[in-house]
Order: structure tokens, then C-alpha cells, then sequence
């Protein structure tokens, strides 16, 4: 293992965002739970118990009237690159750091439904299923045979489409390489996103778009006061945009749900 | 002296039973069941396991829009299981409609044996068609039909113009959901980039929100605003806007008042971003035998005797109390093609079920920002179920126009042209049509792969919705609000949808309101109550979502056929505590 290590340096992957570019549609979360076998919303589900591993959010600039501006946002794991507090406060350990990638997982074996993950993650981007996973008679049909479906009583939430990263990782060594192509490994997220305002790449390699677009000047990360070096960029030209990113506790005032 | 035994009672073997039991509630067993029996059912259900399988890639066209993305499918075996675009990304309708033919809403059984018998006996008494999505190689069949049977064939008006959306510098939206659902999304998109867009609208929409400026209206004032700008360009006095639009051309101007044909005329957009339609080539004896495009308005009241609705891939909805005068005022036959019953089965004495994409073959009417003429076709991924109907087999059987092999003609007329070049999806390699035999052009249409005729740069004639009347504006009355549609969505979407309605607030669901904080209290509505809607034209059941983002005096309506037929856009509305 160390010895492939030193093969192939270990990658960071992570997103950029272009809140600017985003108009809402859906399509992200939409693919999300298609690719991940994430069931339709029971029907006592509400936005404080659904199963959204992104969510779009809808933030405003809190004037009224003409004045109101609204901006697009999809939250999902921040996949913390320090000091994930998910994966301290675990105690199954169930949430894991790949150093092979950087993704932060979640294991639903292991996962006792305690929540204190959820308490813990300050992006409030990790969510319990609170009934048996249930789809309309046929629809299993058309579930992802590289995830498997969660039980009732566990958290999941974001992990970059780990099966995608599986499969990507499978045809490289097929193919006799070390490193996995990075056209074979997208997220279904940034697959389905419409205006093309999700980036995602190795965040280690200065020459993918996701890096540059990291290092733009409207490039912001959400809370990046607590210290937890997010590996999701977000962008954006509005300066009320990237205020409310570092507000320290969102609030029901500017963001829904 | 004997030892007096110990006797015991029956009362003693209940007292040391309810003793034991109790007892055993202070030891960790039960509650230990209790947390081990929960774990344990956490599987019980039976958690379905994914088929696997060889995985491979299908391509097709999707359906559910005139947009006609191209889709990647990827599938186990022969089942979807993840759609992509082809070209970008789809939008969530797309994306999951390999959920649809196993919606538990889906109507799968009809009377279509019955159906047809009271139709064929009736048909020559005053048959109308009415075709909710025209343009497709099926509306040339029931206009064949209808001419033989020399019925009517009702279609909402079909554009005699398309957008060039590359050619133009600025657009000025007023109220069209130009980023949503307007036209084909990879083409917008890319076109986007070089634009300025200007949207006009009373809310802030997904377009909105995207726009360069967004101008908010007065609810229902958007026919005025187009008025205003028309008469500033007629006038020698030219406002800031349009001097903008003059300016900073060529400028397109798009949206649904009738102003805007004649705005994009002076603004000099005609045969630059403004071009005439073009169908793609249809068998020269169609043409001959097909009956004229019939406007649900100009139809007397009282004349249809039997109406036949195909609705299975509508891209529209004409309300039904629109429709309902048009009827025979003695035992009209209704009779709808239709995947659920939620739109005029609610009126039909006969709903047949119809295949869903994508498990149908269609074709695909042209989008409006498609300068080209297209020919595309839904190949099925999935294979229909048993007992569902044909909507253009059934109208062409009445008539004796054969109408299964409808599309295979259509595209022997394209190739015969020998005009234009077919894209296919799998390998991305566009080969001029010349060089293909009929029978390689099929089946590249049918592998997934699109025909794009040459493009045709002229002038449309002068829009026919300038010719039309002023509306007389609804009075106020008790009627505070005015409404504000939603785009138009399919009839059938996919649970997963859910996200999107359910546990998150990202679009509006079907049956729902929503309204400002201020009208919501003003009517004692709270978020998730139920309320009625009312307007002039009746009232339907909804639920409220109390949105700040929706203007007050204003209420944003949701898609479902119930609230269509009850609330145009533009109408004045109620929201009444149920």
C-alpha cells in the first residue's frame, strides 16, 4: 500500500461551484439519488427529515421588494480536509478519511443512528433515515447495482459517488494504470448540472479546472473560519453571496430548511 | 405433629408470574430486545437488492419535451438505470424518466375494445382530434385521418417563427422561462455565455435569478410593459430600454404578449434572431390529403360530437372549461389518450392508457430556439407493457390511414431529399445524409442519432398573435391576487421528484400555492394549510407555501391540470382557508 502510495501521489478531490451559473433546477439532487439508490420522500418526510445528500438551497440578500435578490446554492458534504468533525464524534467509527482521495465516507454498517454526526457537522449536510427505504412497486428495477441501498436507523450523506470512483479505479487497473482517468470518474452531480456550474477534480493537480477555479478571487468556502478547510469551492460575484457563505450559523432568516 | 404444608393457590401463581414480570422490567433484557429487535427489523422489510448485470450504453431522444435532449442511457442488461445528456446536462424531469412506466399513478388499463366500437359508430357525426403536442409525425396522421373522416383537427397554435439565440447580443425575456424549460438547455446554455439578458417578470424566476438585470413588474402588468416598449419604438421619444435593445443589437425580444412580434420587427430582428420554422420534409401525399390546423376558439360552440384528446406527450394544457362549450350538447363522446388520470380522464368516459417514454416510439416536434429543421425520434429503452393503446394507430384505424409505419415514411422522405446530415450519439460523427441508403438512415435514427436539415435564414410572415385582440382586463373584485404560473411541467413526473416538491422548497409542487407573507396572513394561512383556490372560472383544493420571494398581491400556482383549469395565467385569484 505505501509502496503505490509512492507510484502515485495521493489525490484531494473537491468541487468548485459557480453560484452565479446556477439557476435552481434540481437536476443535481435529482441525479444525486439516482445514482445513490437514495428512495423518493416517504410521506411523512419534510425538509427537516428528507434523505437530500445535495440540497439547493435559495438564499436572499434580505431586502424587500424590488430590491430582493436571490442566489441558487447546493450544499453537500464539505468533505473537510482537516479536522472533519463528523469523523471525530463517531463513535462506531463510521466516518472515514480516504488519504487515498481525501473523501470523507460514511459506512452504514457501522452506523449506530446515535446522530451525533449530524449534530457535530456545521454544514448540516448529513441525514438520517428515519423510514425503511421504500421505492413504487417495479421502480427497483432501476436502482444502481453499484450502491447498495441504506437501511432504516443510519445516517448517510455525500461521498463524491464512491461506486463511480470504484468503477473508475476498476478500468484503470484493467487497463494496466495506476491512475484512474479523470473522464471516468465525475460525480452524478456534476454530470446532470445543466449550465455547467459544477466542477470536480483532483484538487492536487494545478491544472484541472476545479483547482483553478479555487483560486479565483470570488472563490469562497463556507464557514472557513472554523478551520475545517472545505474541499467544495463555491464562486460567486455577489459580495452578499459570499457574506452570508461565512455567516456563522445559517440561519432560517437566509437560507431554507 | 405433622408440618402444616404450604399450599399453594392459584392466586399465588398469578402473584409470582406479575412478580416475575415486573421483575424482569428492572433487568436489561427487555429493554436490550427492544434495541435488538429494532436493529433487526432494520432489515426485515427486505432492503431490495439491485439486479446486476452487463452494463452498456443506450442513446435515445427524450420525450417529455420539445427540447428533445439526447440521452445516454445507462443500463444493466436491458433496464436504465442513470440518464445523461449527451450533450450537457438534462433537466430533472429528463433525468429521471426511466422511473416513469413504473409511476403507481399510471394508468394501465382502459376499455380500448369498447372505445373504439362507440367511436367507429359515431364517427361520422362531427369528429374532432385534438392534439396536445403538434408538430410530430403523429399530427400528420390524425390530420390524414380527420380529412378522411372530414373531422377537425384542434391544435394549439404552433409558432411560424423560431430564436436564434446565437445570433443575438441582448435579449429582453418578458416572462418567458428562457433558462428553464424554454428551449433546448445545452443550446441555451452555450448560447447564454455571449448574451445579455434582460428578464421582465413580476417574480424572480430560475431566469431571474441568472439574469444580467432583472426588471420586476407589477403582477399581470407584462402586457403593458410590451406595450410600453412597442410604443417607444414607434415614437420619436425611445426609453432607456429600448434605445438598450436598439443599441446594443441585434436584440431579440421574447415572451407572450401578443406587442412582441411587432417589437422584434422594428427592432430589425426579423431574418437575423427571429427566423421562419421550418418543418422537416414530410411525404408529399400527407401534404395533399391532410386536414387544416384548427384553433380551438374558432371551433362553434356545441359542434363535436365525439372529441378523441391525445395527451400522452402533451406540451400544453387548454383548460377544460375551454373545451367543454365546444361539445355537443347531447351525449357528447369524450374519449383521451392519457398516462394518468389526473388531467381529462377527470372528463372522459373513456381513458386508454398510453406508453410512457421511454418505452414509446415518437418523434419529436421541433424546439423554438431550433433555427434547424430537426428530425429525432424517442427510441424506446424499456419494452411497453401489454393492453396499452396507440393514440395515432386508433385515430388512423377510424379513417383507414395506416399509421405504423408512419415514421419509417417520414424519414424515407428526409433521406430522399439527400438534404442536411445525421448526427449520431454513440460516436459523435455527423455523415451527410447523401451519403447514407434509407435503411442506414433509419437505422441511425433509431441507434440515437438526430437529422439536421440545412439552415434556412428567412423572414417569418408577420407573427399572427399581433393580430390579436386586446384582453379585457379581469376587475379586481373580491379577488385580490393575481396569478402566476409555474413553467409547464409534465403530467407524469417521477417519485424523485420528491426532493424537489417535498423535502426541499427548490419548485413548486403540482397542487400548490404560494403566496407572500403578507397576503398569507391577511387570509389566515400558514405554510403546508390547505386553502382553496378561487377565481372566476372556479375553485380548486391546493396547499400553501408561504414564499417571501413571491410578490405580494400576487399568488405563484402550481401545474396541475385541477389549477389549470381553474386559473389562467394572469387571472385574478382567492387563497380561502379550506
Amino acid at each position: 500500500m505505501i509502496a503505490e502510495n509512492k507510484k502515485s501521489p495521493a489525490a484531494r478531490y473537491g468541487m468548485t461551484i459557480d453560484v452565479d451559473r446556477c439557476n435552481g433546477c434540481g437536476s443535481c439532487m435529482v441525479a444525486c439519488a439516482v445514482e445513490n439508490n437514495v428512495p423518493p420522500a416517504a410521506a411523512g418526510a419534510t425538509d427537516r427529515t428528507g434523505l437530500t445528500w445535495i440540497r439547493v438551497f435559495r438564499i436572499d440578500n434580505g431586502a424587500e421588494g424590488a430590491d430582493r435578490r436571490s442566489a441558487f446554492v447546493p450544499v453537500l458534504c464539505q468533505h473537510c480536509g482537516k479536522d472533519a468533525p463528523c469523523v471525530s464524534v463517531c463513535p462506531q467509527q463510521a466516518v472515514d478519511v480516504d488519504p487515498a482521495t481525501g473523501i470523507v465516507g460514511q459506512m452504514p454498517e457501522r452506523c449506530l443512528g446515535c446522530r451525533y454526526c449530524m449534530a457535530a457537522c456545521p454544514y448540516h449536510a448529513r441525514y438520517f433515515n428515519w423510514w425503511d427505504p421504500a421505492w413504487p412497486a417495479g421502480m427497483e428495477k432501476t436502482l444502481n447495482p453499484d450502491v447498495a441501498p441504506r437501511m432504516r436507523g443510519v445516517v448517510e450523506k455525500c461521498n463524491f459517488c464512491h461506486g463511480r470512483w470504484h468503477a473508475a479505479k476498476a478500468k484503470a487497473v484493467a487497463n494496466g494504470k495506476a491512475e484512474i482517468d479523470p473522464a471516468d470518474y465525475v460525480p452524478a452531480c456534476v454530470e446532470a448540472c445543466p449550465s455547467g456550474a459544477i466542477h470536480f477534480g483532483n484538487l492536487n493537480d494545478p491544472s484541472t479546472e476545479t483547482t483553478q477555479g479555487a483560486r479565483q478571487p470570488n472563490s469562497f468556502r463556507m464557514l472557513e473560519s472554523l478551520g475545517t478547510e472545505p474541499k467544495i469551492h463555491y464562486q460567486s460575484r455577489k459580495s452578499w453571496v459570499r457574506e452570508i457563505a461565512n455567516a456563522p450559523r445559517p440561519g432560517k432568516e437566509n437560507a431554507r430548511g | 405433629m405433622s408440618q402444616p404444608q404450604m399450599k399453594r393457590s392459584r392466586r399465588d401463581i398469578f402473584k409470582f408470574a406479575g412478580g416475575a414480570v415486573a421483575g424482569v422490567l428492572f433487568t436489561p433484557a427487555p429493554w436490550r430486545l427492544i434495541t435488538d429487535a429494532a436493529l433487526w427489523s432494520e432489515n426485515w422489510p427486505g432492503i431490495p437488492r439491485p439486479a446486476r448485470g452487463e452494463i452498456r450504453a443506450k442513446f435515445t431522444n427524450c420525450s417529455l419535451c420539445r427540447a428533445g435532449c439526447a440521452v445516454r442511457a445507462r443500463c444493466v442488461g436491458e433496464q436504465p438505470v442513470f440518464l445523461a445528456g449527451v450533450r450537457g446536462g438534462l433537466c430533472p424531469f429528463g433525468l429521471t424518466a426511466h422511473h416513469l412506466p413504473y409511476h403507481p399513478a399510471r394508468l394501465k388499463q382502459g376499455q380500448i375494445e369498447e372505445a373504439t366500437r362507440a367511436v367507429a359508430q359515431r364517427a361520422a357525426e362531427g369528429i374532432a382530434v385534438l392534439d396536445l403536442n403538434p408538430g410530430r409525425t403523429a399530427s400528420w396522421t390524425y390530420r390524414r385521418a380527420m380529412a378522411s373522416l372530414k373531422g377537425i383537427y384542434l391544435a394549439p397554435e404552433l409558432p411560424e417563427e423560431v430564436y436564434d439565440l446565437h445570433a443575438a447580443k441582448t435579449v429582453l425575456s418578458i416572462g418567458a422561462p428562457l433558462l428553464d424549460g424554454w428551449g433546448t438547455p445545452a443550446n441555451v446554455i452555450a448560447a447564454r455565455q455571449n448574451v445579455r439578458l434582460i428578464q421582465a417578470e413580476a417574480v424572480e424566476s430560475r431566469t431571474a435569478v441568472l439574469a444580467d438585470e432583472w426588471i420586476p413588474l407589477e403582477p399581470g402588468t407584462e402586457r403593458v410593459f410590451a406595450g410600453q416598449i412597442l410604443k417607444s419604438l414607434q415614437g420619436a421619444r425611445t426609453s432607456a430600454l429600448a434605445g438598450e435593445l436598439l443599441a446594443n443589437g441585434p436584440s431579440l425580444v421574447i415572451g407572450d404578449a401578443p406587442e412582441i412580434g411587432e417589437i422584434n420587427r422594428l427592432l430589425g430582428a426579423w431574418g437575423k434572431t427571429v427566423v421562419a420554422s421550418t418543418e422537416a420534409p414530410v411525404p408529399d401525399p400527407w401534404k395533399k390529403s391532410a386536414a387544416a390546423i384548427t384553433a380551438l376558439a374558432d371551433v362553434p360552440d356545441h359542434s363535436i360530437r365525439v372529441l378523441l384528446i391525445d395527451e400522452s406527450a402533451a406540451a400544453s394544457y387548454i383548460p377544460w372549461q375551454q373545451i367543454e362549450p365546444k361539445l355537443s350538447r347531447e351525449n357528447p363522446l369524450v374519449v383521451t389518450f392519457a398516462a394518468t388520470r389526473g388531467g381529462y380522464a377527470r372528463h372522459a368516459q373513456y381513458a386508454l392508457p398510453v406508453g410512457v417514454y421511454p418505452e414509446l416510439t415518437d418523434d419529436i416536434a421541433p424546439a423554438v430556439d431550433s433555427v434547424r429543421p430537426v428530425f429525432r425520434i424517442s427510441v424506446p429503452l424499456v419494452t411497453p407493457p401489454a393492453g396499452l393503446a396507440n393514440p395515432a394507430d386508433f385515430v388512423g384505424a377510424l379513417a383507414g390511414v395506416p399509421a405504423s409505419n408512419a415514421l419509417r415514411e417520414r424519414a424515407d422522405a428526409i433521406q430522399k431529399t439527400g438534404r442536411g446530415s445525421v448526427l449520431t450519439y454513440a460516436d459523435g460523427k455527423e455523415t451527410p445524409v447523401k451519403e447514407l441508403t434509407p435503411d442506414a438512415f433509419w437505422k441511425a435514427l433509431n441507434e440515437g442519432g438526430e437529422w439536421k436539415g440545412d439552415v434556412v435564414s428567412r423572414a417569418p410572415s408577420p407573427s399572427r398573435s399581433a393580430a390579436r385582440p386586446a384582453e379585457v382586463a379581469e376587475s379586481a373584485g373580491d379577488l385580490p391576487l393575481i396569478a402566476i404560473h409555474e413553467a409547464h411541467n409534465p403530467a407524469l413526473v417521477s417519485p424523485l421528484m420528491t426532493k424537489l416538491y417535498q423535502e426541499s422548497n427548490v419548485r413548486l409542487a403540482p397542487n400548490r400555492v404560494a403566496l407572500h407573507p403578507d397576503d398569507a396572513r391577511a387570509a389566515n394561512l400558514t405554510n403546508s394549510a390547505r386553502a382553496i383556490l378561487q377565481t372566476r372560472m372556479g375553485k380548486c383544493t391546493v396547499e400553501v407555501t408561504v414564499d417571501a420571494a413571491v410578490p405580494a398581491g400576487a399568488v405563484l400556482v402550481g401545474g396541475s391540470a385541477g389549477i389549470q383549469d381553474v386559473c389562467a395565467a394572469g387571472a385574478r385569484a382567492k387563497v380561502v382557508s379550506a
